[in-house]
């Protein structure tokens, strides 16, 4: 009798602990994307200087793919490692390509003027390629192999470092299994 | 003819009504499906009722694809691929979401069904009991028992169940007695009398019955039912079911102790308020977002800094160190409690310390740039330093500050709080004195010791002082002045009354105290700024 009330209580009290330990271990803001591995949206984007970009045609090319904000703090703190990354790579076969999000064309201008950014950025009017890209805290940066599967998700500020190593795995068609996370700004 | 006419008009006028009609419907299911989109920068907000610009874009986007025909399940399952099931308000019943939908019908089931099988429990045994009151043959043998008045030999230090039942019939009875003595005197009411014996056959009869039972479970008892063999049986039947039930008592005791110190731990650990909207109660704690010990070590660390509570600060962000050596907010923080205590050269070192960790570390430029600036006034390193911090700062108060200050910079050698209207300290905002130190302390005096002067506003005993000077090595008697330029605090002015004490720090280190430090205070503290001959004597050792 004691032994069955003792399993019975177990059987009651274990999931309801469990239950609380899963609710307490979980960040209920992070949303894991699940794109990790996935083939890249398709989008095109006009960039500041008028020219515009479609990704399909970026294929055979490894991609760095950034959404930045002007008003964005750790956009700002990774500005100059991602200029330095791509002055690093540029020569390569692979491409860098930001795409400014929530975010005044002017205010945009001033940024990558202010950060000497040599390569190319777009401006995400509709905030339709954020969604395609499930984006929903920047700085957040996709990787994606020749073959366009996105290998590496970053949400937050990255390193110029992790940059380059990711992009060599990129284009080495290597898959990360999780993705990567900094200091990061809700989107607005 | 005039029917074929009628006919073209009526498909005409349905040709023009159908899309007047479709407008509202594909309004009424982008918001119905809006309402079931989770909005990705809210807590627990629809993208319906979210005035963010991603929930409006998202809204947007969910009106496009059902005007390009796609069906309500699609625009869910395109907001899926993007962002999981996370997305969906309402999770599907699949896989591990099943158990999110079936969870509450279970408990509900095993509460309602345990809630039952409780009062039926409660219900039978309460039966039980009153199966004998108003029982007549109950009543009857009560009656005649108690007429009988045979003496029942009970052992009083039998403390057995069935003893004290066979106790308690005994004392019913003689009470049924004596009621029927104080009726026959004349002392009783009749309608009293009647009701107050009925209530005590009841209670009689209930505890016959309870006898009777636990005769028959144990005949022997039945018939000597005061020997002692029957206490001995009894106890041992007894015995077991009162160890279960200490054992009942023990374990419940022990899991609702340990319930509530989990539950008080987890959450006084990870409750906390709200630093800003965007902050969550439970922060970083269990999250995994969080660096474990060493965050909650740097959190404290912060809020002792905010509360000015410079040892807890220090030795907080001390143990931060102590795991992880590279900690740059740590080295930053630590960066300036040494300004503030004076030490200009290690704060610079702390600041050097985080940089390197992080070369754009808004907070440690800010600090390293402002000691090059207002300590050592080094403006061509004080200028490079606050460069670097300028792209940094978002456009803002912040970031003009900055730039008002370089801009300030290189228009003289001068300091540019000077230029910024903030005029130089004059005499009139100087305590001067001079301290001397007791004869026979001179002994004690150390050849490395560093001296504090330190002005607290008056009254004031703890937290930041108003002002420090810092002097190496001091030779006994020494002139000092202390004035605006050694105010702590930027913006705060060096005024009205203080309190000044002079302290010989062994350990270079004006926040801790320790035994063997020497100190002295000016004997009629408070003092008005502007005061002079404020002459301290140190005549004081610290235990």
């Amino acid at each position: 009798m004691a032994w069955r009330r003792l399993i019975l209580s177990v059987l009651v009290i274990a999931p309801v602990l469990w239950l609380l330990a899963f609710g307490f271990t979980r960040d209920a803001r992070y949303i894991h994307s699940p794109l990790l591995a996935k083939q890249a949206a398709p989008f095109t984007v006009t960039l500041f200087d008028g020219r515009q970009v479609r990704l399909e045609d970026l294929r055979g090319k490894a991609v760095f793919l950034n959404f930045w904000a002007s008003w964005c703090t750790p956009c700002r703190a990774e500005a100059k490692d991602l200029e330095a990354a791509w002055q690093q790579i540029k020569d390569r076969n692979m491409v860098f390509l930001g795409v400014a999000l929530q975010d005044r064309e002017q205010d945009a201008r001033a940024f990558l003027q202010e950060f000497n950014i040599t390569y190319a950025n777009g401006r995400d009017e509709s905030g339709k390629i954020a969604v395609d890209y499930g984006v929903w805290g920047i700085p957040e940066s996709f990787f994606i192999d020749p073959q366009g599967r996105i290998t590496y998700k970053h949400v937050g500020g990255i390193r110029a470092s992790l940059v380059t190593a990711k992009l060599q795995e990129a284009a080495s068609g290597i898959v990360s299994a999780k993705e990567g996370k900094e200091d990061y700004q809700p989107i607005r | 003819m005039f029917i074929r006419l009628l006919l073209i008009a009526v498909c005409i006028l349905v040709a023009n009504l159908l899309p007047a009609a479709d407008a509202p419907d594909i309004d009424e299911q982008t918001r119905a499906i809006a309402q079931e989109l989770r909005c990705v920068v809210c807590q627990n907000l629809s993208i319906a009722d979210s005035p963010s610009e991603m929930a409006q874009q998202m809204r947007g986007i969910v009106k496009e694809q059902l005007q390009a025909g796609k069906t309500a399940q699609e625009v869910k399952n395109f907001f899926v691929s993007k962002y999981g099931e996370w997305v969906l308000l309402a999770p599907t019943a699949q896989g591990f979401s099943l158990f999110l939908w079936v969870l509450p019908f279970v408990v509900l089931i095993t509460g309602v069904g345990l809630a039952l099988w409780l009062v039926r429990r409660w219900s039978a045994k309460k039966k039980t009991d009153t199966d004998s009151l108003g029982n007549p043959e109950m009543l009857i043998r009560v009656r005649s028992e108690a007429a009988k008045d045979t003496t029942v030999k009970i052992n009083p230090e039998d403390s057995s169940p069935h003893a004290q039942l066979l106790q308690e019939r005994a004392r019913l009875y003689a009470e049924i007695r004596e009621l029927e003595f104080d009726f026959q005197a004349g002392k009783l009411a009749e309608s009293d009398y009647g009701m107050l014996k009925l209530e005590i056959e009841n209670k009689a009869a209930v505890v016959l019955r309870q006898l009777d039972a636990s005769s028959s479970s144990q005949p022997s008892r039945a018939k000597s039912s005061a020997s002692q063999p029957t206490r001995q049986s009894a106890d041992r039947r007894e015995k077991p079911s009162r160890r279960y039930r200490g054992w009942q008592l023990a374990a419940g005791a022990a899991f609702l102790l340990l319930f509530g110190l989990t539950l008080g731990v987890v959450l006084t650990n990870s409750l906390r308020p709200r630093e800003s909207i965007e902050d969550t109660i439970t922060g970083d704690f269990l999250t995994g977002t969080g660096g474990g010990e060493n965050a909650q070590l740097l959190a404290q660390g912060r809020a002792a800094f905010a509360k000015q509570d410079w040892p807890k600060a220090i030795e907080a962000f001390k143990k931060v160190l102590t795991v992880d050596p590279n900690q740059p907010e740590a080295h930053a923080y630590m960066g300036y409690i040494l300004a503030q205590a004076g030490h200009a050269d290690g704060a610079i070192m702390a600041f050097e310390k985080a940089l390197a960790q992080v070369p754009n570390f808004p907070m440690a430029l800010w600090g390293k740039g402002m000691i090059l600036l207002r300590e050592k006034q080094d403006y061509a390193s004080a200028r490079e330093t606050l460069a670097k911090l300028v792209p940094l700062l978002p456009a803002g108060t912040e970031r003009n500050e900055v730039e008002k200050i370089l801009a300030e910079l290189p228009q003289s050698a001068t300091p540019p709080s000077q230029k910024a209207g903030v005029s130089a300290p004059s005499p009139g905002q100087q305590i001067s004195g001079r301290i001397t130190i007791d004869p026979q302390l001179k002994g004690r005096l150390n050849s490395g010791a560093t001296l504090f002067i330190i002005a607290r506003p008056a009254g004031s005993t703890k937290g930041a002082p108003l002002a420090v000077k810092k002097i190496d090595r001091p030779v006994f008697p020494l002139s000092y002045s202390l004035g605006a330029e050694n105010v702590m605090m930027q913006g705060v002015s060096f005024s009205g009354k203080v309190t000044v004490i002079a302290r010989i720090d062994t350990d270079g280190n004006p926040t801790t105290r320790e035994a063997g430090d020497l100190s002295g205070d000016y004997k009629k503290n408070p003092v008005a700024v502007g005061s002079k001959n404020v002459d301290i004597v140190i005549d004081q050792v610290a235990q």
